[in-house]
């Protein structure tokens, strides 16, 4: 049995390592409590844009966009949204899994496969895979991105579908469900697809202004930043309530333990008095005799 | 009328007005209700909002955008942009401080990338130097 010094050193450590996780815990419930706010926030700006795409689409215009061809997919480009810091559970071994099972999948059906990843965790890991090509890696971006921050990858992203580099355009991020319940999904923005939605009838005999076409790759342009971006708050939820798990299982975990070391601690203590009354009688014994 | 200034952090705006001022691709269109339905783009600018008929210029509100589309029918204005900042929290030496750095950087910028960059923030920060001024201009005490 170690000894109690030994005991009530481990006991201090676990305890200080309680409150750190106990801090983490606080910290991610209080930032996945932002990050679902500004993903509620920004459903408006997706529902508008998929409301002037209906009724481009009522229209028929969309067909003639470049954003909504569809091609035999010979190539595609993948967006990998991870986070750029770890102890968050499974968050980034999840996206891992899913990314590597996409890149089987392409080199079996022969496409070539292109990557852009946002996150450390995730360029971490997609610099030393050999079958996919890096187009950009992007770190740190801050806690509440903006379009600015998007920008660039959007850009890239597009530039590539248009040229027909790449014929698909995927992003890989982890769906949030619930609080309790988060799922890695392989979405497609390009070719652009939208929800239908009503369209009111007051817009039905609009003017267009400059012309149909600009007007369209501005929405189409504007839809498909809505979804990236959606895809990155999503991810941003996702991370910070995986984490928040995470350190509530470690705090839970730590009080455990330094219970248990707590109650062999005390046994530890019992004894060794318990000893030293036996030792004390077993002396009176002996001068008695 | 109602407008509606939707960004991609949320509504902006969401209320009835008057008439409300915004920079297209064609130069600055101003719209009273019962305008006919459009639909066009909106370049980085100044939106100008007039709440009631008779408001005297000191009270309108302002907002810088980036580039966006809007829709316009005789009930309701809809202007989708990336970015909205609003005139009231603009701080006119911040941004002018923001601009200097972004022109500095336009001018050493070293590669195309950081040009396209540079020149995109330059755009953005005069947008809010300009929206900025024009509050001062009419709510000048």
């Amino acid at each position: 049995m170690a000894s109690t010094q030994q005991l009530k050193s481990r006991i201090r450590s676990v305890k200080s390592t309680k409150q750190i996780t106990k801090a983490m815990q606080m910290v991610a419930a209080s930032k996945m409590r932002r990050a679902q706010e500004s993903v509620k926030a920004s459903e408006d700006y997706t529902n508008t844009a998929n409301e002037l795409l209906t009724f481009f689409a009522s229209q028929g215009v969309t067909d003639r966009h470049p954003f909504f061809q569809e091609r035999t997919v010979k190539s595609r480009l993948l967006i990998v949204i991870a986070g750029d810091k770890g102890l968050a559970g499974a968050y980034n071994s999840n996206i891992a899994k899913t990314y590597i099972n996409e890149l089987r999948d392409d080199k079996k059906n022969n496409i070539h496969t292109k990557s852009i990843a946002v996150g450390r965790k995730a360029s971490q890991y997609a610099v030393r895979l050999n079958h996919t090509d890096i187009l950009g890696v992007y770190e740190n971006l801050p806690d509440k991105p903006g379009a600015n921050e998007l920008q660039a990858i959007l850009d890239t992203a597009i530039a590539q579908f248009e040229s027909g580099v790449v014929d698909a355009v995927d992003v890989i991020y982890t769906k949030f469900i619930s609080g309790m319940n988060q799922q890695v999904t392989v979405k497609r923005i390009l070719p652009a697809g939208f929800d239908e939605t009503d369209v009111s009838d007051d817009v039905v005999n609009a003017v267009y202004e400059p012309n149909a076409e600009e007007v369209l790759r501005a929405v189409s342009y504007r839809l498909v930043l809505a979804q990236i971006f959606q895809a990155l708050l999503d991810a941003r939820a996702s991370e910070h309530s995986m984490r928040m798990m995470a350190m509530k299982n470690a705090t839970d975990n730590a009080s455990e333990l330094a219970d248990d070391l707590t109650l062999e601690m005390n046994k530890a203590r019992q004894g060794a008095i318990t000893q030293e009354l036996a030792e004390i009688s077993g002396g009176v014994e002996a001068l008695s005799e | 009328m109602n407008l509606e200034l939707v960004t991609l952090l949320g509504k902006k705006v969401d209320q009835e007005v008057y008439e409300v001022i915004i920079p297209t691709a064609d130069g600055e269109i101003a719209v009273f209700p019962g305008h006919e339905p459009l639909v066009g783009i909106a370049v980085p600018g100044a939106i100008v909002i007039r709440k009631n008929k008779g408001d005297n210029d000191d009270k309108l509100d302002y907002y810088a955008i980036s580039g966006g589309v809007v829709e316009i029918s005789q009930k309701y204005v809809r202007v989708l942009v990336d970015e909205a900042a609003d005139g009231d929290d603009i701080v006119e030496v911040e941004t002018k401080a923001a601009l200097d750095r972004a022109i500095k950087m336009r001018d050493t910028a070293k590669n195309q990338v950081e040009l396209e960059k540079a020149h995109e923030l330059v755009d953005r920060h005069m947008v809010r130097l300009k929206v900025a001024g024009l509050r001062r201009r009419h709510r000048r005490p």
